[in-house]
């Protein structure tokens, strides 16, 4: 199956990234619950926004709608690599949820909107930790309004077509641990948006097999209303680290393309397989540009993250096992795009075996009940810092991370 | 919780295999996703490496001077011998061996000995201290004949176990050529002029002769590892007179050097007892020296003073005409402050205010400054004791191998530390230098360490010990220690 894609490759190269790293997993309740493997999926509306060229063929003509929250929890745990230490980092609940809306305008053209979490991550250490003065506490959330245009070719062909507005906040702290002063802290905190693009196609081959492709441009989001601050700076240093000031830095979204097939085995049994390439190569440095406040001059924290693209293969079945009751279950490995040389506690990833279920009981033809869990398992990390490059701030360790990834919500047909 | 958590998460995994069997009814997966989310309560399990070490050492025996004892910030204080570097391996070591002890000759808690605390830093970068009176001061002794002007010793309060020998041996101001002098700890020997060391005194019995090389030897008999890093204290008094005074660099001293620190290392490594012999780092890595270093120095006051005057040091010979510093000219850190004062001086028939230092007709004297044929006398003298020490550790006692690049049986501190910290590093996010107070790692008396730089130094020992003895011992996070020790 796979080897069917492989003339697929040469698209890839030079794209950006969406699977591993800081996504959130699929974006649904019963997507969640298969894996994820959902390019060529029509179980849910929610694959709109995975590929909007499924629009065409899911729109008809009700207004479909399906919604729900989910939460991820991220959770690594750490052992320093001289010190022995270990440390876990605190429980995290990185919230999320999805709103889909699909309805036919015409024979040919149906409308949706999707509005995702699709990226994010809240690390968070203890605040005594070894590597408090590296990270102490970083977020990310963001937030995708993708209105989308489905088009039917023919019968067996649709094409689609979204905009990305997505918005984003981006907060860090650490610890000046310089000073004696445990509350000594620099905080970062800002927010922004971007634009990008989401192209689509479905299409089928009989009843049994379908498959879909689909391209999810990157997105920059531009942050220039950053507010830096400092607590806890004893006087004599007061003029290195003001006390507040500005910073702009730019946060760059991976790009994603996909290729999927679903195949119907039996009556009862839906196999569908994905293979996403994510362009996290985007992902470069975190630069924080400080702009000069008083006697400090500009300065610009960089932590360099040279993401690689990534590539994550699932593969997800659904099987009917009553007239109402349908129960998911998923595979998958997700690659890391984070390379040995630039683990950094303020995001640890590895590659990841997940494995996920779920389920979708249909109460009435206008409404379905729908959740999803999976969990991912990490591969050990271990990060090697370099004391000699005083610019780099970073410890020496190992990383185990696990995920745990809940969805519940419903679909609605008026 | 390992066993526990272990347990959760093979049922999770469980849970999801088994997916089809159980969840039949939505109320029935909820309760297991709920179960799931409980999951979340431990983090994942990865294996702590247990401490453990092949050689042993239980009754660790430090040997050395102003380093090893502790002393910071131009004072010993009881906080000061707490951070200590080999009582901070003498912790870690605890953790691979049962029932391990350390002893010290702690003084009471409180100012101790006395020690600098920093007035201010202005902006110009140039700190400025002040001397805190020490309460275990019990007598001082002045010599106004001593060479760089009138010296002060200050007798100290006796250990709480003087007389039972510490396994802290380290002595403020301990000279290896006066290792085997009688009375270096005797009081009577407390006098203007004499050899004697105050902090070694305390160690004693009243009135004891005892030498320092017979303490050694007598401590040995109970220890079972030990670490050495000894001399910079016997040249340590000419740079801090600017080669005016104190013991000078020659062919003498060097071979006193060597032959005494043999005589100690014969009683540390007697019965083939394991240890760790650190080489002396270069002078010119203290910031006694590498503060003022000449033209570095020079472009830091032209910034301050706004001009583009040079400075100019009197010639090193004494026979030529005052001549601008170089890059080889160290101006003493003490000194610095003072450079640039207008200060009075005849030239010729009058008397007139110049700026010291920073005219021609004005210039540094010799014993502010320690020039480039002092200081090259120094480092003779330096290298060739560190291959003596190389020598005896490979070739005489045996010691297994610590930089297998180089086949080096001694810990090179310059390489393993103190050269890194001078270009300054980064440890898990906090940046050490080479510059007192901010640098974190050297204290306002620009030559011993703070808390931070004891750990740091007792890390290197720590590590040069895993490597040579194939042992697993932790080391410390310096980040948790305080920046100063008072």
């Amino acid at each position: 199956m796979r080897l069917r894609f492989l003339f697929l490759l040469p698209l890839f190269s030079g794209l950006t990234a969406s699977a591993g790293g800081f996504d959130t997993g699929p974006q649904g309740a019963r997507v969640l619950g298969l894996g994820g493997a959902s390019t060529a999926y029509i179980g849910s509306i929610a694959g709109i926004s995975v590929n909007p060229g499924l629009l065409g063929h899911l729109g008809d003509s009700l207004l479909r709608v399906s919604m729900g929250g989910m939460g991820q929890v991220r959770r690594s745990s750490f052992i320093g690599q001289d010190t022995y230490q270990r440390t876990d980092q605190d429980l995290t609940v990185q919230p999320g949820g999805y709103f889909y809306a699909t309805h036919a305008v015409s024979h040919r053209f149906a409308v949706g909107l999707a509005v995702t979490t699709p990226y994010g991550y809240h690390t968070k250490w203890p605040e005594t930790w070894e590597g408090r003065s590296v990270i102490q506490e970083s977020r990310l959330n963001t937030y995708f309004v993708q209105p989308t245009v489905g088009i039917k070719l023919n019968d067996n062909f649709n094409a689609g077509l979204g905009v990305v507005y997505a918005f984003g906040k981006y907060s860090q702290r650490r610890a000046l641990g310089q000073y004696d002063d445990p509350t000594a802290q620099a905080k970062y905190t800002s927010s922004g948006s971007g634009l990008g693009l989401n192209v689509g196609l479905y299409g089928r081959t009989g009843d049994n097999l379908s498959f879909g492709i689909s391209y999810r441009s990157g997105v920059k989001l531009k942050m220039t209303n950053g507010k830096a601050t400092t607590t806890g700076i004893p006087d004599r240093d007061g003029a290195l680290y003001p006390r507040t000031g500005d910073f702009t830095t730019d946060f760059s979204l991976p790009s994603s393309l996909s290729v999927g097939v679903a195949n119907r085995i039996t009556k009862n049994l839906l196999v569908s397989f994905d293979f996403t390439l994510t362009g996290w190569s985007t992902q470069d440095s975190l630069r924080l540009n400080v702009s000069a406040s008083g006697d400090a001059p500009d300065r610009r924290i960089t932590t360099a993250r040279r993401y690689e693209d990534a590539l994550a293969f699932r593969v997800g079945a659904e099987y009917q096992i009553g007239p109402k009751f349908t129960a998911l279950a998923g595979l998958r490995y997700d690659e890391t795009p984070i390379r040995d040389e630039y683990i950094n506690p303020e995001f640890i990833d590895a590659n990841r075996l997940g494995l996920s279920t779920g389920f979708s009981y249909q109460f009435s033809p206008r409404l379905a009940l729908e959740a999803g869990y999976a969990f991912d398992y990490g591969q050990l990390r271990n990060a090697r810092a370099d004391q000699l490059n005083e610019a780099v701030a970073n410890i020496s360790g190992s990383y185990r991370t696990t995920t745990h990834t809940a969805s519940v919500g419903v679909a609605l047909a008026f | 919780m390992f066993p526990t958590y272990f347990y959760l998460r093979v049922e999770g995994l469980y849970f999801v295999i088994s997916m089809k069997n159980f969840c039949l009814a939505p109320w029935h997966c909820a309760g297991f996703v709920a179960a799931a989310l409980l999951l979340n309560a431990c983090a994942p399990n990865q294996d702590t490496p247990t401490p453990t070490t092949r050689v042993d050492v239980s009754r660790y025996l430090a040997v050395g001077d102003t380093y090893t004892s502790g002393f910071s910030a131009g004072g010993l204080t009881r906080a000061s011998q707490e951070y200590a570097y080999p009582n901070l391996i003498a912790r870690q070591l605890q953790g691979a061996s049962n029932g391990a002890s350390f002893s010290q000759p702690l003084l009471e808690a409180g100012t101790g000995a006395g020690y600098f605390s920093l007035v201010d830093f202005p902006a110009d970068g140039f700190f400025r201290t002040r001397r805190v009176d020490g309460q275990a001061v019990r007598a001082t002794v002045i010599n106004p004949a001593a060479c760089a002007g009138a010296d002060t010793v200050r007798l100290l309060a006796r250990s709480a176990t003087a007389g039972t020998l510490p396994q802290n041996l380290g002595v403020p101001g301990l000279r290896l050529t006066q290792i085997e002098f009688p009375g270096l700890g005797n009081e009577n020997l407390a006098v203007p002029g004499a050899t004697f060391n105050p902090y070694f005194e305390r160690l004693l019995s009243t009135g004891s002769d005892q030498t320092y090389l017979k303490s050694v030897t007598d401590a040995t008999a109970t220890s079972t590892f030990f670490t050495f890093f000894l001399g910079i204290d016997d040249l340590m008094p000419y740079v801090r007179a600017g080669g005016q005074c104190g013991p000078v660099p020659n062919s003498t001293l060097t071979t006193q050097l060597r032959q005494n620190a043999k005589k100690i290392l014969d009683q540390l490594t007697a019965g083939g007892r394991p240890g760790i012999i650190a080489r002396l780092p270069s002078f010119t890595n203290l910031p006694l020296l590498r503060a003022g270093k000449g033209l570095d120095l020079q472009a830091r006051l032209q910034s301050k003073f706004k001009d583009d005057a040079l400075i100019y040091i009197e010639d090193p010979i004494g026979l030529g005409r005052t001549q601008p510093i170089t890059d080889d000219d160290y101006v003493l850190a003490t000194t610095i402050p003072r450079v640039g004062q207008l200060t009075e001086v005849l030239v010729g028939t009058t008397t007139l205010v110049l700026p010291y230092g920073r005219d021609i007709r004005n210039p540094l004297r010799d014993a502010d400054v320690l020039d480039k044929d002092e200081l090259s006398r120094v480092s003779v003298v330096v290298s060739s004791y560190n291959n003596e020490l190389d020598r005896l550790a490979s070739e005489v006692y045996k010691l297994p191998v610590i930089t297998p690049a180089k086949k080096q049986s001694t810990l090179d501190l310059d390489v393993a530390l103190f050269n890194p910290v001078a270009g300054s590093i980064s440890v898990a996010g906090v940046t050490y230098t080479a510059e007192p107070v901010r640098g974190n790692f050297f204290s306002l008396d620009y030559y011993s360490l703070t808390p931070r730089g004891n750990a740091l130094l007792a890390n290197t020992f720590i590590s040069a010990f895993n490597k040579a003895y194939r042992a697993n011992i932790p080391t410390i996070d310096a980040n948790n220690l305080p920046t100063s020790a008072q």
